[in-house]
């Protein structure tokens, strides 16, 4: 279902923020950026360039093709039910905002897909895509979680807020990422 | 910053292609894998045939009278990498009874995933199953990965669970025992 975009302002004003944890592994280096509210448990942990490029040369892309990828700012996102009501997202309603910017959507899946076809991907490799992108809507009992990536059109070492979004019992919810940070060229 | 786990680290070595080694060297730090199943109003299962890594079709309507964990995964996907020992480990705490588990790999050769499953301590003995094209996960309606059907013994979804599990906690064997039962 779709979210009006003033009701989605609404709420995350009402909700402003319920604290980012960020948190760095010392054996990569790359950060993690996780918040809990409201029953649902949000995380984005970066993947440096040379990752994203790595994980999609090794599934079939052309390295023009890995490498468009590894362009975008690419986070591995883990979304976690642990409250005790269903939740719903729908990837689409996510924004994310660079500080003086307007608010922009994350590219879907389709979106992807329509380059990869235009680029000559082949199917096998569209399919690990396809599957390794975080869905683009999908339902999660209590206890049910989800990982997959999400991509940011922000410059390396750019910092952007994720205001998420969410459906539990009938009702809009959001949260906010804060000052989510993109992985450096060289991370 | 606040350390915590290494769960980034886990992904990001099966992401790079680290492979194994690196991932389960890590594996110790990572939470629990939890062990809830979410029971639902019993519906009649998809279709699903599909050949295994040897060839070999397998029907699940012919797997009629026996309860089957359906586990839908890939080798890239981290928490399916760390739940399947736990669904070999389930299938030989039930040996001997009408219970099988079927591993549908999407979109991956049979090389590929022997590769994975040649790094496990204990190989799976359960089929896996290749949907290389992806149709049978579509008409599961599976939007992400590692997702899990409970099946019972006529042929019916009664659990799902999305995202990765301890399929042998007590918990989830005594639910089977109560659906082999029935």
């Amino acid at each position: 279902m779709r979210f009006p975009a003033l009701t989605l302002l609404a709420v995350w004003c009402a909700v402003a923020s319920a604290g980012t944890d960020t948190s760095l592994d010392p054996e990569t280096g790359l950060a993690t950026w996780q918040a809990e509210t409201g029953g649902i448990q949000v995380r984005l942990t970066q993947i440096s360039p040379d990752q994203a490029r790595a994980f999609y040369l090794a599934r079939g892309f052309s390295p023009e093709a890995a490498g468009r990828y590894a362009r975008e700012c690419v986070f591995m996102t883990v979304v976690r039910n642990i409250g005790d009501t269903p939740v719903e997202h729908r990837l689409a309603d996510w924004r994310y905002v660079v500080a003086g910017e307007p608010d922009r959507t994350i590219r879907s899946k389709a979106e992807w897909e329509a380059l990869w076809k235009r680029i000559g991907v082949s199917e096998a490799a569209r399919i690990a895509f396809t599957w390794a992108q975080f869905p683009d809507t999908q339902t999660f009992a209590p206890g049910d979680w989800n990982q997959g990536m999400t991509t940011y059109s922000v410059p390396r070492g750019g910092r952007f807020d994720l205001h998420f979004v969410w459906q539990a019992g009938g009702k809009p919810f959001s949260g906010i990422l804060e000052q989510v940070r993109c992985a450096d060229e060289n991370a | 910053m606040k350390m915590r786990n290494s769960l980034a680290g886990l992904m990001l070595g099966v992401l790079t292609g680290l492979g194994a080694p690196a991932a389960s060297s890590l594996a110790a730090d990572l939470p629990d894998l939890s062990h809830s199943l979410t029971r639902q109003t019993p519906t009649p299962a998809p279709a699903l045939r599909l050949k295994d890594l040897d060839g070999t079709s397998h029907d699940l309507a012919q797997l009629k009278g026996h309860v089957v964990l359906i586990n839908f995964w890939a080798t890239w996907c981290p928490p399916c990498r760390r739940e399947m020992p736990s669904m070999e480990r389930l299938l030989q705490t039930l040996k001997g009874e009408a219970f099988d588990v079927l591993a549908v790999d999407v979109g991956e050769d049979a090389d590929t995933i022997d590769v994975f499953t040649s790094q496990l301590d204990t190989r799976p003995t359960f089929p896996i199953l290749l949907d290389t094209r992806s149709h049978t996960l579509q008409a599961w309606k599976v939007a992400g990965l590692p997702t899990t059907f409970l099946i019972d013994r006529q042929g019916r979804i009664v659990a799902s669970a999305i995202g990765g599990r301890e399929f042998d906690h007590p918990e989830i064997v005594q639910a089977i025992r109560e659906l082999l039962r029935n």
